[in-house]
């Protein structure tokens, strides 16, 4: 991504996004807003893990303080809902450094355990204090919006932090980051503070899923509850990163794509059938696309390039 | 590579605008949504998996009575097309999947849906859209109170329950407690939610002045383990409890009934009656739970203990034919199953007071005026009855008693006890 | 991908984790014991709570092992343990619906959970391992939900009932009320250890799975069968689950496919806690954690039971800063 797509690719998608709502059905119009959530929140765990290579399997926990943070806002002070969002993406991004900071130590296996026991164990605590997080009841926006404002909203907002992912990424941040991933004693003897750019990476990927998460919140009718950000919407985060692959918004759509669609496709699977027809499909995916995508959809893509090219 | 990295992104959009396009759902629709010449469309939400899937039997024996009615014809000339789907008891799957009845398969009406937390997730939305969410399977006091008084800042008149309130049920107990047991020290476990807050405040309203005798009221959160229950009920003895109530939902009463019994302590027991299947207590029995003098209510007729009652022997028949998985569960005297079939009941004879066309509109007409003296299913003796000033369709219910240990029923005693709500 | 890690040296199991001296954890867990003791013997229900702890603690243990002997086979953490261990004991509900007895039941599925562990390494694991271990994470995330949803369709997710292996009798012992059950599980959890563990030391199998994990090239060198180490290991590992989840689900009186999630997370806490690399480690890390959960919920009231969780997290995260080895290994560091 630090390339810039050519300006058609953009233009196309862009065309094609303004177009969607004139052509699709309301509920399916709702089906294209989830993409566009699940786009930020994958956008952002790829600038953490194909770009400085920290895993976190518990993203879903900064999606749960960002659409926490919209319910309450909304709910105790009728704040406008794009309001909440930014609240939620400063607020995420402070969340983010601090788990960041702890991270430091960690790497590896021990990042993903830690990172998955927080994915596990935020959604518990409005259990703990229900008076004001609503307990199981959850947390009730004032205001509902409608299918379409979701959409517009969730694309402007995955079009502005994309913009915002590649100016980060293509300067001297972007750089560093490279650096970490590919050799952290390297970028150390070239004067790199780690600490700096290890933790920056965490709280910009965290305050992407923060936006997601409000979002998510609203598409939920304004609901926020503790179940809504079980520990699966971190593993499909992560899924969703490792099929994107690195590098290419092609690749990041069709993570999003993958995560947002495809449960709600493969229930009506016919042999397969109900509702839990669609883990087993997910799954399924999940491990075919690790074993034969190793690179994910940008892999396939730079493949494909290279098989047009010869 | 520009000229490569073009075609590509051109092509993909080629496809995309395709596939979208062939994939539009356009459903026009003239007239009401779920009504067409033969057939009608209703829909819920239902725990088919998760926490609370020890309910499934409801939608089972709902649908088994519509292909009944079905098979006889259905209701001028249209049958009855249940789509039922799983919200794991999770508000925030609720939410999705009732937008999804709604929206996409375009139900008339969103009947017998379960849980109090998914219902409250979804009656602001059904009831700004002026679509019927009836017959909704939970007790809050709030589907009857709502209907002419706003709550949460608009009145829900499209909402409406079938059983008997919860505080109502919790009142019972009370009167029972203070009737039997003088001076009793009560424990009282509940779900931390609005169900279970729904019966202690039903409790402490019921015991008025000696509201003071709950020692200790423990709450417990769904999803809890059987040690964490089996703490709540040590703290309870520790504070001298020796009557326990339970507000659960059934997982969790299996566990506080075979938990207390581990822990070496035989308070009296009352649990509330949607976690009192026979099911359920059998298998708290097979679990080493006490189950001799466990107190419950009860409003729909028991397939066991009432095996002679033309309803029941009804019942017995078309789960037979339309849903013979269920066979065993009905001879072993699952209650849901029952209660389910009642309430499928219900919803039939108000679709037939709703006219040769029905409307959203004629359909809630029908549901606000009922006066059934004769469903099958019910408890002999309770009318499931509707009007302006009644909002909740059942207010009736009776006391019943375990005995036989492991193996043995339920048994009702005392008299009906009327005008509860 | 060369990282600042602290990678800790395995220790054998069969040489003790700490011998040659007295380690300062050894006193520790002498200290513990003795003030547990002490406990019991002044409350009834410190008795009965530390019964219970212990008796779960040494679920978490088993399946705390079972990430371990992974974890040393394939330097990879596998996030579907928990899964496979759920499944495998749904395998031994439905042995027993199809007529075994329960005893019979647990040996098939034993032998069955094995089975699966080592398909479960050569097919879908091995391939990607090579490539890189993000990978092969995720493919057990993958296989988290693909599991999960496969037992759900095949059995549906109601709850189905299992009759326990050691009836409901409780046991008096002077005012506490000691579940049978209870003692069953640490039994049986314990000689499954002890058996580990012998076969380890004592066989020649184990004495190559162990070459294998710490010197692979080595012992590849001296014919050893590398590959088939590693599948032995990840069918170990099975075993070690599905003894889990079958001690499990009686403490819980009903299946459900949800058994076994809040015990994968106490099982990475008493993993880490022990050290990734030490089985003992993590059997007594289970332990500690098992008990910790059941007193503290108790007798500390702040902590109640909504935050059992997000504590096996604080456990983890204080272990992994102060001493990432965990209590039994030891440290190699490598500093940036």
């Amino acid at each position: 991504m630090s390339r810039l797509p050519a300006l058609v690719s953009l233009l196309a998608v862009a065309g094609v996004l303004a177009a969607l709502p004139f052509l699709l059905s309301s509920y399916n119009i709702s089906l294209a807003a989830q993409v566009g959530i699940f786009f930020i929140a994958v956008l952002g765990l790829n600038i953490l893990t194909g770009y400085t290579g920290q895993i976190s399997i518990g993203h879903g926990a900064f999606m749960a303080i960002g659409g926490y943070t919209t319910a309450v806002l909304s709910r105790d002070h009728d704040t406008n809902l794009v309001v909440t969002m930014l609240a939620a993406f400063a607020i995420c991004f402070v969340f983010g450094v601090l788990v960041g900071l702890p991270a430091l130590r960690l790497s590896g296996v021990y990042l993903a355990l830690v990172t998955f026991a927080l994915a596990i164990s935020v959604p518990q605590l409005p259990l703990k204090w229900s008076s004001f997080l609503g307990g199981r009841d959850g947390v009730q926006a004032s205001r509902t919006v409608s299918h379409l404002w979701l959409y517009a909203v969730a694309w402007s907002a995955a079009a502005i932090l994309f913009v915002l992912a590649w100016l980060i990424l293509r300067g001297r941040v972007g750089r560093a980051f490279r650096a970490v991933r590919d050799s952290e004693i390297a970028a150390v003897a070239s004067g790199i503070e780690l600490p700096v750019y290890k933790t920056l990476a965490f709280g910009i990927s965290a305050a992407y899923a923060g936006v997601a998460g409000s979002l998510f919140v609203l598409a939920t009718n304004g609901f926020a509850a503790p179940d809504e950000f079980a520990v699966v919407l971190s593993l499909e985060l992560l899924i969703g990163a490792a099929v994107a692959g690195l590098g290419s918004l092609w690749g990041i759509l069709a993570g999003a794509a993958f995560v947002g669609l495809l449960p709600a496709v493969s229930s009506s699977v016919p042999v397969i059938g109900s509702d839990h027809g669609r883990d087993v499909v997910f799954g399924a995916a999940v491990v075919l696309v690790m074993l034969l995508l190793p690179g994910g959809f940008a892999g396939l893509l730079a493949r494909l390039r290279q098989l047009a090219r010869a | 590579m520009a000229v490569n990295r073009r075609k590509i992104g051109v092509v993909l959009c080629a496809l995309a605008v395709t596939a979208v396009v062939a994939g539009t759902a356009a459903a026009s629709h003239t007239g009401t949504p779920g009504v067409s010449k033969n057939q009608i469309v209703i829909g819920g939400t239902f725990p088919l998996s998760g926490p609370a899937s020890l309910y499934k039997t409801i939608p089972a024996a709902e649908q088994a009575y519509y292909a009944y009615v079905n098979a006889k014809g259905g209701v001028n000339h249209r049958k009855i097309v249940d789509k039922v789907l799983d919200d794991q008891y999770d508000p925030s799957q609720t939410v999705p999947q009732t937008q999804k009845l709604v929206e996409q398969d375009h139900v008339f009406a969103v009947v017998g849906s379960l849980g109090t937390a998914p219902i409250f997730s979804t009656w602001q939305y059904l009831n700004k859209l002026k679509i019927p969410q009836v017959l909704v399977a939970t007790g809050d006091a709030y589907w009857g109170n709502c209907v002419h008084h706003a709550c949460n800042g608009s009145t829900k008149p499209w909402t409406m329950g079938w059983q008997p309130t919860y505080p109502a049920e919790a009142k019972v107990y009370a009167k029972y407690i203070l009737a039997n047991k003088a001076g009793a020290k009560i424990g009282v476990l509940y779900q931390n939610d609005a169900y279970g807050k729904n019966y202690l405040g039903g409790l402490r309203t019921g015991l008025g002045a000696h509201k003071g005798q709950i020692v200790d009221a423990e709450s417990y959160n769904v999803g809890d383990s059987a040690q964490v229950i089996a703490a709540h009920l040590i703290k309870m003895e520790t504070a001298g409890a020796n009557t326990l109530v339970v507000f659960a939902t059934p997982l969790p009463t299996i566990q506080a009934l075979a938990g207390r019994t581990a822990i070496g302590w035989s308070p009296l027991t009352l649990v509330n009656n949607v976690s009192a299947n026979r099911l359920f207590m059998l298998s708290a029995g097979q679990n080493g739970a006490s189950l001799n003098g466990v107190v419950s209510t009860v409003y729909t007729a028991s397939s066991t203990t009432q095996a002679n009652l033309p309803g029941i022997k009804l019942g017995k028949a078309i789960i037979h034919k339309y849903a013979p998985a269920l066979d065993q569960s009905y001879a072993e005297g699952d209650g849901n199953i029952v209660y389910g079939l009642a309430v499928a009941w219900t919803f039939v004879d108000a679709l037939k007071h709703a006219g040769k066309n029905p409307t959203r509109a004629s359909l809630m007409h029908a549901l606000r005026n009922l006066n059934e003296t004769h469903n099958p299913f019910v408890y002999p003796g309770m009318q499931v009855k509707t009007s302006k000033k009644r909002t909740f369709p059942m207010e009736q219910l009776r006391l019943i008693k375990w005995a036989g240990g492991g193996t043995g029923d339920w048994h009702g005693f005392g008299k009906i006890f009327n005008g509860l709500h | 991908m060369a990282t600042a890690e602290s990678s800790p040296r395995p220790s054998f199991p069969g040489r003790g984790s700490a011998l040659g001296g007295i380690s300062p954890v050894s006193v520790l867990l002498v200290a513990v014991a003795a003030a547990l003791l002490v406990g019991c013997l002044r409350s009834e229900t410190f008795a009965q709570l530390t019964v219970e702890g212990l008796a779960l603690g040494a679920v978490y243990g088993s399946l705390a092992l079972a990430l371990v002997l992974v974890y040393r086979a394939t330097r990879i953490v596998n996030f579907a343990q928990g899964e496979l261990a759920m499944a495998t004991t749904y395998i031994a509900w439905q042995l027993i619906q199809w007529g075994l007895s329960y005893w019979e039941a647990f040996f098939a599925t034993l032998g069955i959970a094995f089975v699966l562990g080592t398909l479960l390494e050569v097919v879908l694991i091995r391939p990607v391992l090579h490539r890189s271990a993000i990978a092969a994470v995720i493919v057990t995330v993958g296989l988290f939900i693909l599991i999960d949803g496969a037992v759900t369709w095949i059995w549906g997710g109601s709850f189905k009932f299992m009759p326990s292996p050691f009836g409901t009798k409780i046991y008096h012992v002077g005012g506490v009320a000691i579940a049978r059950l209870y003692l069953g599980m640490l039994a049986v959890v314990l000689v499954s250890v002890v058996l580990v563990w012998a076969l380890f030391r004592f066989t020649k199998i184990g004495l190559g799975m162990r070459a294998a994990a710490l010197r692979p090239a080595e012992a590849a060198l001296v014919g050893i069968r590398v590959d088939r180490m590693l599948a032995v290991g990840w069918g170990l590992a099975a075993v070690l689950g599905a003894v889990a989840g079958l001690m499990a689900e009686p403490s819980q009186f009903l299946l459900e496919p949800t058994l076994m999630q809040p015990i994968l997370v106490y099982a990475f806490a008493a993993a880490v806690l022990g050290g990734l690399e030490s089985p003992a480690g993590a059997v007594v890390g289970g332990l500690a954690i098992g008990v910790s959960l059941s007193l503290i919920v108790q007798y500390v009231p702040a902590i109640s039971s909504e935050l059992q969780l997000p504590f096996a997290f604080a456990v983890l995260i204080v272990v992994l800063l102060i001493k990432p080895s965990g209590l039994f290994g030891r440290r190699e560091v490598r500093r940036v």
